[in-house]
């Protein structure tokens, strides 16, 4: 078959297509018909699969026959923005949110468990250590923190009238809010980038979180301003420092890709990983939008008695583990036993 | 070693899709775009913003990191998959399988941009850029998404008509092809240039046809002709 005779045998097929994919993918102003001309019929999408494979044998033939490049160009251009609208995923609406929610991010936090232990001991040990040298000693906050700052927490804790919550209106409630969300939610989303390096920047980012939030908290533990501060954290930590020791874990798993990627070339391994721990950085985003309400809204509020405070934030501490242990795990049959 | 950095990636019909990965220029350019329409967006916010107080620096704030993490992923989830930068520079992002870009690899691809970022001015990204053939920054690594060229140069153009006239001897594939790509450039290449590639072929044209008006042998018009015989065009109009 002359590529003459091949062409005319099946333009009609491409130009079908072509207009049915002009139709489709909106990337051009489609014409639309005239007062008096009938309507176009809606898109037929068996027809137009069936288009579509039929120009993909026929690229393939061009191709193998070496026919001239603008006709196997033309083809090839015709099935990919064919296969772009054909292979288009359609499911993220409130039905993949819920699974996201119920299922999806409890069982990836879970299947992370070896690389969220080493992230909380990366957090918790600098925290506790720095906390307790700041204790011992509250001069030692001055080898990791400026005197400008030390003071600054000094009079947001203490008991004079700056302190926090004493003269915040709705307004800096608000203000505060935008504040924690632009904020946390990107240090968030670094400590899981950075562990890209090897697993280095999220490691810098746990470490160094953990040492600062240590050294406030053994520092102003040791100056006696325990209810002012303790009450104000305990509620937003639940979720504010879960969710960064998730993505410090998300982030090590990126890097271990790299560093020991088993079977799988690097490359492949960290696109593995990486589809992964996205889930888990999902749920993180939505754990520090909780945190950044809480916070702004809830723990600066004076009015509220300390120990309900407390009572809140360890309600809260105990949801937020039993969810992440156990929500999403596949329902035992009540015969199985 | 190919010159192009064609892409290929096969698709469940067994056919191979060529894409064309775009090069740290038109990204560059595509990026400074974006930053432009995210400044313009975040101004004219924060002219309306800025007398309501409290409740307005934080839908400012809150806009803010709206647009520097997720005015990407909005844009590449719709149908074009392209920021209005990327788009300007007949840019888009496909997976490297030559689908369209899933929610979680453009989610992916730009929380990674924090790491391409470091230690400043998309250092990173950069490097990745202009050490690998496809172009891809860390998070397109991460992600295995792919910036393309949303449409291909068109180098040929259909070989201009001229009398059919069959060849002198039998010719092999390859060299069939050659002829026709060579016959389908005829726009693009100079006259003297098209003519010193055809006197190279020569030999395939009978030497008796093909005299131009003055009395000469015009070698292009012969391979032209032998093209066009070689598409299905016989002397005489008609085809077999």
């Amino acid at each position: 078959m002359t590529p003459l005779q091949f062409e005319k045998n099946h333009s009609a097929t491409w130009a079908e297509l072509e207009a049915l994919l002009d139709r489709l993918d909106g990337l051009k102003p489609v014409k639309k018909p005239k007062r008096g001309e009938p309507a176009l019929p809606p898109v037929d999408g068996a027809r137009m699969t069936a288009l579509y494979r039929r120009s993909c044998e026929h690229l393939a033939l061009a191709q193998a026959r070496a026919y001239p490049i603008h006709l196997t160009q033309r083809l090839e251009t015709l099935t990919q923005r064919g296969h772009r609208l054909i292979y288009r995923q359609h499911d993220y609406g409130l039905a993949r949110l819920k699974q996201l929610v119920l299922v999806d991010f409890p069982q990836s936090v879970r299947g992370h468990r070896w690389y969220l232990l080493a992230a909380t001991l990366l957090f918790l040990v600098p925290m506790l250590a720095i906390g307790w040298a700041t204790y011992r000693d509250p001069g030692f906050v001055l080898h990791l923190m400026d005197a400008d700052e030390v003071q600054n927490f000094d009079s947001m804790y203490g008991d004079s009238d700056r302190s926090i919550g004493q003269q915040r209106r709705a307004s800096t409630d608000w203000q505060m809010f935008g504040y924690y969300i632009q904020h946390n939610i990107g240090i968030g989303f670094q400590c899981f980038a950075s562990g890209l390096f090897w697993g280095l920047g999220s490691v810098f980012y746990l470490v160094f979180n953990g040492q600062s939030i240590g050294a406030v908290a053994g520092y102003l533990t040791a100056r006696g301003y325990t209810e002012t501060f303790y009450s104000f954290v305990v509620t937003h930590s639940a979720f504010e420092l879960t969710a960064i020791v998730l993505s410090g874990a998300a982030g090590l798993r990126l890097g271990h890709a790299l560093l020991s990627p088993g079977r799988r070339t690097r490359l492949e391994s960290l696109k593995h990983a990486a589809k992964d721990a996205i889930t888990v950085v999902y749920g993180v985003m939505g754990m520090l939008l909780i945190a950044a309400a809480v916070e702004a809204f809830w723990s600066s509020a004076r009015w509220v008695a300390p120990g309900v405070k407390y009572g809140v934030g360890a309600t809260c501490w105990a949801l937020v583990i039993a969810y992440l242990g156990w929500q999403g795990r596949p329902a035992r049959s009540p015969h199985a036993d | 070693m190919s010159l192009d950095t064609l892409y290929t990636a096969e698709t469940p019909e067994g056919i191979a899709l060529s894409l064309r990965p775009a090069g740290v220029m038109p990204r560059s350019l595509a990026y400074l775009i974006d930053a432009g329409i995210r400044l313009v967006i975040f101004f004219i916010a924060a002219l309306i913003a800025r007398p309501m107080g409290g409740v307005g620096s934080a839908f400012l704030m809150i806009l803010y990191f709206a647009l520097e993490w997720f005015y990407p992923v909005v844009f590449e989830l719709t149908r074009s998959g392209a920021t209005p930068g990327k788009r300007m520079m007949g840019l888009h992002v496909v997976m490297d399988s030559g689908l369209p870009i899933t929610p979680a690899a453009s989610i992916t691809r730009n929380l990674l941009r924090a790491a391409d970022f470091l230690p400043m001015g998309y250092a990173a990204g950069m490097l990745s850029m202009l050490t690998r053939r496809d172009f891809k920054r860390l998070g397109d690594l991460a992600a295995g998404t792919l910036v393309v060229y949303h449409q291909t140069v068109q180098l040929h153009g259909v070989p201009p008509p001229a009398p059919a006239m069959p060849p002198a001897r039998q010719l092999s594939p390859k060299e069939q092809a050659a002829i026709v790509s060579w016959a389908g450039r005829s726009a693009r290449l100079t006259p003297a240039r098209l003519d010193e590639l055809a006197v190279i072929a020569a030999s395939v044209t009978r030497p008796d046809a093909g005299v131009n008006a003055r009395g000469e042998h015009d070698a292009t018009r012969r391979l032209q002709g032998v093209a066009q015989w070689l598409l299905g065009h016989r002397p005489g109009g008609g085809s077999p």
